[in-house]
């Protein structure tokens, strides 16, 4: 007897023909997300002396339509650290409420006094993203986490491919384009942060979100930002004593002011006409 | 336990004639000699507190916690032989995460106690397994009951209380509970009563060992309403260790009860 | 195995054509909407649907109950969205009895994400779940294609939605009374029929309260008057 379980059964193949064996095959090509559909826009960000600030819009698009107008796309994980997500928001919402709220209740079952910090949700994130990738099922999101990391404050970059990069000013999306070379005026390198206040930081980030209204055709003149603070020692010692203090403050429902649109008066025709 | 050794004490899955199981009633004797843990069902919240037994003078203080957190919103004490406690915390808090993970949303504590309830009775079943040699008392408040106080036998039983005790020292601790006009306290004020009694029971049962009180609450963090309010207090609660300042008080009156109670009893052997 | 479906993107290759259907497949070309009101929800929605340009059902109806009181009003492709209702059916059903108590309506919402985020790559489904408990008053979620969930107090969704973005955005009011919701419903709705030709045929009503669900129906040639009993 043959010992194949596959051809226990069945018809003898001198007789009817081999079976055929592409019926078994169970592998074929799939196919994963490959587009984003409701998406949102920039998320920016800034270090400054002592902390971070970060701001994103609250619209989620859909195409063009402005579909969702409430969403809020940055996420306080912990007590160390903001994220914020820019693409799919569909894929946002799985990545801050199911992943990033199970680590953090994960975290918080060992009640030792210590907490996940911005590099460790960084490390986490960039990981999660990149393995989605290799599963070529991506999480399609660029993300900034900010926030306060051993002493210092810590903001970097990770994207749908698993790319990471840190610098002290950052932006995604149109961001990217419109937002990073004001950022960098004030704040060229990590030297500069040092030199940079909270209230500089902010007003940047406050210019640069208007900015981002006027010039990106889907973000939108209301946003949230919040500022992360920190003050405490660069080395956390095993007892957990002298922690740094850190603190985050949110301002949400902020809305654009001080647009600048009078100039268009003075606007008329688009070559001789005066009138 | 009058048929001890007649044969039907050492399967899981075979009744004695007169129709018990022995490994479960074994079981129960297991949590009878672990250290007292008691829950106190409030208003405004719940309150869990265990008293710790060390074993050793070289155990750091403050170690080894044995009343975990199961999700946010939720905390479970244990009675018994702390390997299977800590095996039937893990499990509690996969429960509240997949919860999680299918609802989107906390489990409610009913649920939890139902889902523990069935994981302990399933122990109860097989003979390739024994019972757990636990007591769990499960401590939360969710949106819909409010305040939940549950406690899970190793049988699988569970019933909902608004005061439970466990471990050694549980009558003694009963008693006392007994005594409070429960529900309608607050959280604050039965953090006095939990140390009280878990510091009485101690004496009633283990006075010659050294142990530690530790001490969980689980209440809504928005406290306004729970202070001035009348009733019970709806909505998800936060679980965490109670204020250290709030333990020393409540630890250094349950020292001062113990005292006078002590006089009185050495007065009344004097007589 | 090459008939798997990507989805068809136009030119900009950012909107997604919503009626990437399976070959031959009935479709939700389709108007709906759910708001909140003091005391409830209403939902709508209209009664068409196609296959192509033929009418394959005039009178069809899309609210569809998933418990007691939590009803969803169906979009996109109608084999894949029944389904989807069907396996929340079941899913509130057993929470009800497991649980000894009705689900709230975003439990519900959270069942129906799970489904469309999980299953995005197979799925055409565009819904909104809108329901009333006592805890939490009416409730409106929409869930459009990629498996987001969006909290709203009224939300529209169907090809037809995009007609009447203006009019729901300048009529709803907070705080409306059932009957001022009914009629911002109708109005809505009757407007998205006028303009979207994949919308048509009557306009379907469930209303949401202590009360428990009631239906409506308004007729196109009785102009969607009268007080739809």
């Amino acid at each position: 007897m043959n010992h194949l379980p596959e051809v226990w059964g069945r018809p003898r193949n001198d007789v009817y023909g081999a079976y055929d064996h592409s019926y078994l095959q169970g592998s074929h090509p799939m196919q994963h997300t490959q587009q984003p559909i409701v998406t949102g826009t920039s998320v920016i960000a800034l270090k400054f002396n002592g902390g971070v600030v970060i701001a994103a819009d609250n619209l989620a698009s859909y195409g063009s339509l402005a579909r969702f107008t409430d969403v809020e796309r940055l996420k306080q994980v912990g007590t160390h650290t903001v994220v914020g997500a820019g693409g799919d928001i569909s894929d946002m919402q799985h990545l801050y409420e199911k992943l990033l709220d199970s680590l953090i209740i994960k975290e918080e079952y060992q009640n030792d006094g210590h907490s996940l910090r911005a590099s460790h949700i960084y490390r986490y994130l960039s990981r999660v993203l990149y393995h989605r990738r290799c599963k070529f099922d991506p999480l399609w999101n660029t993300i900034l986490v900010a926030g306060w990391d051993d002493g210092k404050p810590f903001l970097a970059s990770a994207d749908l491919l698993g790319t990471t990069f840190s610098s002290p000013a950052l932006a995604t999306g149109f961001g990217a384009h419109l937002a990073v070379p004001l950022l960098r005026r004030v704040c060229p390198d990590e030297n500069a942060v040092k030199s940079l206040t909270k209230e500089k930081a902010i007003e940047t980030i406050e210019e640069c979100m208007k900015v981002l209204f006027y010039r990106d055709a889907r973000s939108l003149n209301k946003y949230s930002m919040a500022v992360i603070t920190g003050e405490g020692v660069e080395q956390v010692p095993l007892s957990g004593e002298g922690k740094e203090k850190v603190h985050v403050e949110w301002k949400k429902d902020i809305t654009l002011e001080n647009q600048s649109w009078k100039f268009a008066e003075g606007i008329r025709g688009y070559g001789a006409q005066t009138v | 336990m009058t048929s001890i050794g007649t044969g039907y004490d050492l399967s899981n899955s075979v009744f004695s004639p007169d129709g018990r199981n022995f490994q479960v009633e074994y079981a129960t004797k297991a949590v009878e000699n672990g250290g007292t843990a008691i829950g106190i069902r409030c208003k405004d919240g719940v309150v869990l507190a265990v008293e710790k037994l060390i074993g050793s003078k070289l155990l750091v203080p403050g170690s080894n916690k044995r009343i975990a957190m199961v999700d946010r919103h939720v905390g479970l004490a244990c009675s018994g032989l702390i390997p299977d406690a800590r095996h039937f915390t893990s499990r509690a808090r996969s429960e509240a995460a997949s919860w999680r993970k299918f609802y989107h949303t906390p489990i409610p504590v009913s649920s939890l106690a139902d889902r523990m309830g069935g994981y302990a009775q399933a122990y109860t079943l097989y003979s390739s397994v024994r019972p757990f040699g636990v007591t769990a008392i499960i401590a939360g408040m969710d949106e819909e009951g409010g305040p939940g106080l549950w406690m899970v036998e190793p049988s699988g039983v569970g019933w909902g209380y608004f005061g439970a005790a466990t471990g050694r020292g549980r009558q003694a601790a009963k008693a006392e509970l007994e005594k409070l006009p429960l529900p309608n306290i607050t959280v604050k004020e039965a953090v006095k009563h939990a140390a009280r009694i878990i510091y009485f029971a101690h004496d009633d049962n283990s006075k010659d060992k050294d142990f530690e009180l530790e001490m969980t609450w689980v209440r809504h963090e928005k406290l306004a309403t729970a202070e001035s309010g009348e009733g019970i207090v709806k909505g998800w609660g936060k679980h965490e260790e109670v204020p250290k300042e709030l333990v020393a008080e409540a630890e250094k009156l349950a020292k001062e009860s113990m005292v006078e109670g002590g006089d009185d009893e050495e007065m009344e052997v004097e007589e | 195995m090459n008939s798997r479906h990507t989805g068809n993107l136009s030119v900009d290759g950012v909107h997604v054509d919503m009626e990437h259907l399976k070959k031959g497949e009935v479709n939700l070309g389709t108007s709906i909407m759910a708001a909140i009101f003091d005391g409830g929800v209403v939902l709508g929605a209209d009664s068409r649907t196609t296959t192509g340009s033929y009418i394959a059902n005039r009178v069809t109806d899309k609210l569809t109950q998933v418990h007691d009181t939590i009803w969803c009003c169906r979009s996109g492709s109608a084999a894949d969205t029944q389904a989807i209702a069907d396996i929340v059916h079941y899913h509130l059903q057993m929470y009800n009895v497991t649980n000894a108590e009705p689900p709230a309506t975003r439990i519900a919402a959270a069942l129906f994400q799970e489904l469309c985020y999980d299953n995005k790559d197979n799925l055409s489904a565009g819904i909104i779940i809108a329901g009333y408990d006592k805890r939490h008053g009416g409730e409106v979620y929409s869930i459009p294609l990629g498996g987001s969930l969006h909290k709203q107090r009224y939300a529209i969704g169907g090809s037809g939605s995009t007609y009447i973005y203006g009019y729901c955005d300048a009529n709803w009011k907070e705080n409306f009374t059932e009957g001022e919701c009914v009629e911002f419903v109708k109005g809505a709705l009757s407007e998205a029929i006028k303009w979207d030709g994949s919308s048509g045929g009557v306009i379907r009503m469930v209303v949401l309260t202590g009360r428990g669900a009631e239906r409506k129906i308004f007729f196109p040639d009785e102009n969607y008057a009268g007080d739809g009993k």
